[in-house]
């Protein structure tokens, strides 16, 4: 594999942890990114198992693409993301209940997710296998970290913790503090995403100074802001 | 008419994904039920015992009906009864296992088995600080969610729903021992 395949590679990897960031950029995947954010754990797991799905519907759809003609690509494509989706919710449960446990309430957020349609649409469906890979590790992770980063947001305004409920918790607000409800309601979701996307968009746009135009890899213009 | 007629791969290329993936989720299916009824099967068991402290063994008893765990200690003797009941959540089926001290009129310890509700929201109720509240909380009392029972801030109806799903499993169960005498 020459030098420029790698670069390929590495571009396609790294454009979706920050510069075309699922969540902070694209705003894909906004349902399970509202709903269940509430706690860092949540949005942790959520971004786990989404990034699960999207490698291996991705590399499905990259296989099967030319099978396809376009007319009924989306239909064929939502029907291979929830076969995967379903065979990854019954193997979990059977071989690792443990995980099937805490991940079940995640599954239908994840067929839904349209990230993982607009990566399959827009990347796998006119890529190679092996740079869908790249790409999906790095939606996955991007999507993960975004979701980790809204959830710790919201779990020390709303609760004074993080990662409550598991190993790793720490208390980080003092007994002084009275929790805020709202950031834990849905409310809080659309509060915190607001503020987050405000700042982001506040320091880019000082920056760069100019509109800023969005373009996916492939070149198509996904929306602009 | 020629320009509406639909190419005919597109028919097929559609039913056979279609196929394909009715019977890979079928093959999938067959081959996963059996061992995830044996996990349903093991955490019930588990829960059976959870449930009533000082436990080490169980028995299944039928009573009025119904399908009761008379829960029994070391030496044999009877520590109280397990008892499986269900109802609505907030967004799916909300399944208990109940532990209840018949004598004293009073409950034991209450575990989830299986919810639905929103990660974060309803679905604390399996959290101690909810679920712990139900010990030792008498027959009589209303269970009603933030009079009796403390509510879970921002998922009243999920608290509503356990806390009825327990006055329903009190109430059947009591209904199973009056008639069954």
């Amino acid at each position: 594999m020459g030098v420029s395949n790698v670069l390929t590679l590495w571009k396609d990897f790294v454009k979706g942890l920050w510069k075309e960031n699922p969540v902070f950029v694209m705003l894909l995947g906004m349902c399970p990114t509202l709903a269940v954010t509430n706690t860092a754990t949540n949005g942790l797991a959520m971004g786990l198992a989404t990034s699960f799905v999207l490698l291996g519907s991705g590399i499905v759809n990259s296989l099967v693409k030319k099978l396809i003609p376009d007319e009924v690509r989306i239909p064929s494509f939502i029907v291979i993301i929830a076969t995967f989706v379903t065979i990854v919710d019954y193997s979990a449960k059977a071989y690792v209940p443990a995980i099937a446990e805490s991940l079940k309430l995640f599954i239908p957020l994840i067929v839904v997710n349209c990230l993982i349609l607009g990566r399959s649409e827009s990347f796998a469906s006119k890529q190679p296998v092996h740079r869908t890979i790249a790409d999906a590790l790095g939606m996955g992770i991007g999507f993960t970290w975004a979701l980790t980063f809204l959830g710790i947001i919201r779990e020390v305004i709303g609760f004074g913790t993080v990662f409550r409920g598991t190993s790793l918790a720490i208390q980080v607000m003092g007994d002084w503090f009275q929790p805020w409800l709202i950031m834990v309601l849905p409310a809080g979701a659309f509060l915190t995403l607001g503020t987050v996307l405000g700042v982001i968009n506040y320091f880019k746009s000082r920056a760069v100074g100019v509109k800023v135009e969005l373009q996916d890899s492939t070149g198509d213009s996904c929306h602009s802001i | 008419m020629g320009k509406e007629k639909i190419d005919i791969k597109l028919i097929v290329v559609l039913t056979l994904i279609m196929i394909i993936s009715a019977l890979v989720l079928s093959f999938v299916y067959q081959a996963t039920t059996p061992l995830i009824k044996e996990h349903a099967a093991q955490a019930k068991k588990e829960a059976i015992l959870d449930v009533l402290p000082g436990a080490v063994k169980y028995e299944k008893l039928e009573k009025g009906g119904l399908e009761l765990y008379q829960g029994l200690d070391k030496s044999g003797s009877p520590v109280g009864v397990a008892f499986q009941h269900e109802g609505n959540g907030f967004q799916g089926t909300i399944i208990l296992m109940i532990g209840m001290d018949i004598e004293n009129q009073k409950l034991l310890k209450v575990k989830i088995l299986d919810q639905l509700d929103t990660p974060g929201l309803g679905a604390r109720m399996a959290e101690q600080e909810f679920k712990g509240q139900f010990q030792g909380k008498s027959f009589s009392d209303n269970f009603v969610a933030k009079e009796d029972v403390d509510a879970i801030a921002g998922a009243t109806i999920s608290s509503q729903a356990v806390s009825d799903i327990l006055k329903d499993a009190i109430a059947t169960v009591e209904q199973a021992y009056s008639g069954g005498e």
